[in-house]
């Protein structure tokens, strides 16, 4: 399975605003957000700002790198 | 885990039932005779687990605890916050195992009641009974506003109505005043409460920082816009019944 990531400003009301958009055979099935350096230990990874059907997540999670976060999205859409 | 017999901690007990009810002499007398021991716990240490069948209920003296519920992979929802004074495992008088855990998030002074002196307490004094029954009620009322905030309000919202509660409960025990009370909570600890991530508490607490509504330094909360976190919050403190807590 392939994902296609197209780079987009998301308005997050902070400063998180480098982010991607995840599609999936066309579909729209991520936004992932770069956490900028307002998150400490965690600034510069991926948040999963949202996820859609499969890929929704009640504890959205923050990867370190965006290879973890496709092979998470990648997973999901699996199940 | 060293304990100790302590005549302050019932004492602790006979103003917090003051608070809600006037006490006759006898049923003061029963309430200080109990035969309670306290423990000095670390931060993070679990007072009770899930499961656990427990043969006495904890009166917190000192520090913080929480309730708490972890899913299989380890995801952990916080169900409601101890201070000073609260009774957080008194169910376990009349329901014995445990659906939850009960852990301490700071380090904490705790005292044990066995069942059976609290047993035979309310037993002999049923009004005692009914104001210990009369806590859980209120216990109640607080995980309805969790319930509705989770539910319902946004993630600012919730943060909001979570400060004006913890204030009020706190300036209750004496624990804080001038709109400034200690958080000795983390991020993520907020973040497990109210069902968000610690990515999105930070955006609040950043925001509300930028509106002037609070600051944070270390753990101590200061709220600078009282009316205006209630008014975010829709903040009606009816179901604390702090009229009859103030302890």
């Amino acid at each position: 399975m392939s994902l296609r990531l197209q780079p987009v400003q998301v308005g997050t009301g902070g400063s998180d605003t480098e982010s991607l958009l995840v599609f999936s055979d066309g579909f729209l099935v991520a936004v992932l957000v770069q956490l900028s350096d307002e998150h400490e230990e965690t600034t510069g990874m991926w948040f999963l700002e949202a996820g859609f059907s499969p890929v929704d997540h009640p504890v959205p999670p923050t990867f370190a790198d965006l290879d973890e976060a496709q092979v998470w999205i990648a997973q999901r859409l699996e199940r | 885990m060293p304990s100790a017999l302590n005549p302050h901690a019932t004492a602790r007990l006979v103003r917090k039932l003051e608070s809600i009810a006037t006490l006759t002499d006898e049923q003061r007398q029963a309430i200080e005779s109990l035969p309670v021991r306290t423990y000095d716990l670390r931060a993070r240490q679990d007072i009770v687990r899930d499961g656990d069948k427990p043969s006495h209920c904890c009166l917190i003296l000192e520090g913080w605890a929480c309730r708490y519920k972890v899913l299989g992979d380890g995801r952990r929802q916080i169900l409601s916050f101890h201070i000073a004074s609260d009774l957080p495992d008194l169910q376990s008088l009349h329901v014995p195992t445990m659906d939850h855990g009960l852990g301490t998030l700071t380090k904490a002074t705790v005292a044990f009641i066995p069942h059976e002196s609290l047993r035979d307490l309310t037993l002999q004094h049923p009004s005692i009974g009914a104001l210990l029954w009369r806590d859980t009620l209120i216990d109640a009322g607080i995980f309805r506003a969790w319930m509705v905030s989770m539910g319902r309000r946004s993630a600012f919202e919730q943060v909001a109505h979570l400060f004006c509660e913890l204030y009020l409960k706190l300036q209750a025990v004496g624990l804080a005043e001038h709109y400034r009370c200690p958080l000795p909570i983390t991020q993520i600890d907020l973040a497990d409460t109210l069902g968000l991530t610690s990515v999105h508490i930070n955006r609040v607490l950043k925001e509300m920082r930028g509106r002037s509504l609070i600051t944070l330094r270390g753990h101590t909360l200061v709220i600078e816009a009282w009316d205006e976190l209630l008014r975010i919050a829709e903040f009606d403190p009816t179901y604390l019944q702090l009229e009859h807590r103030a302890a």
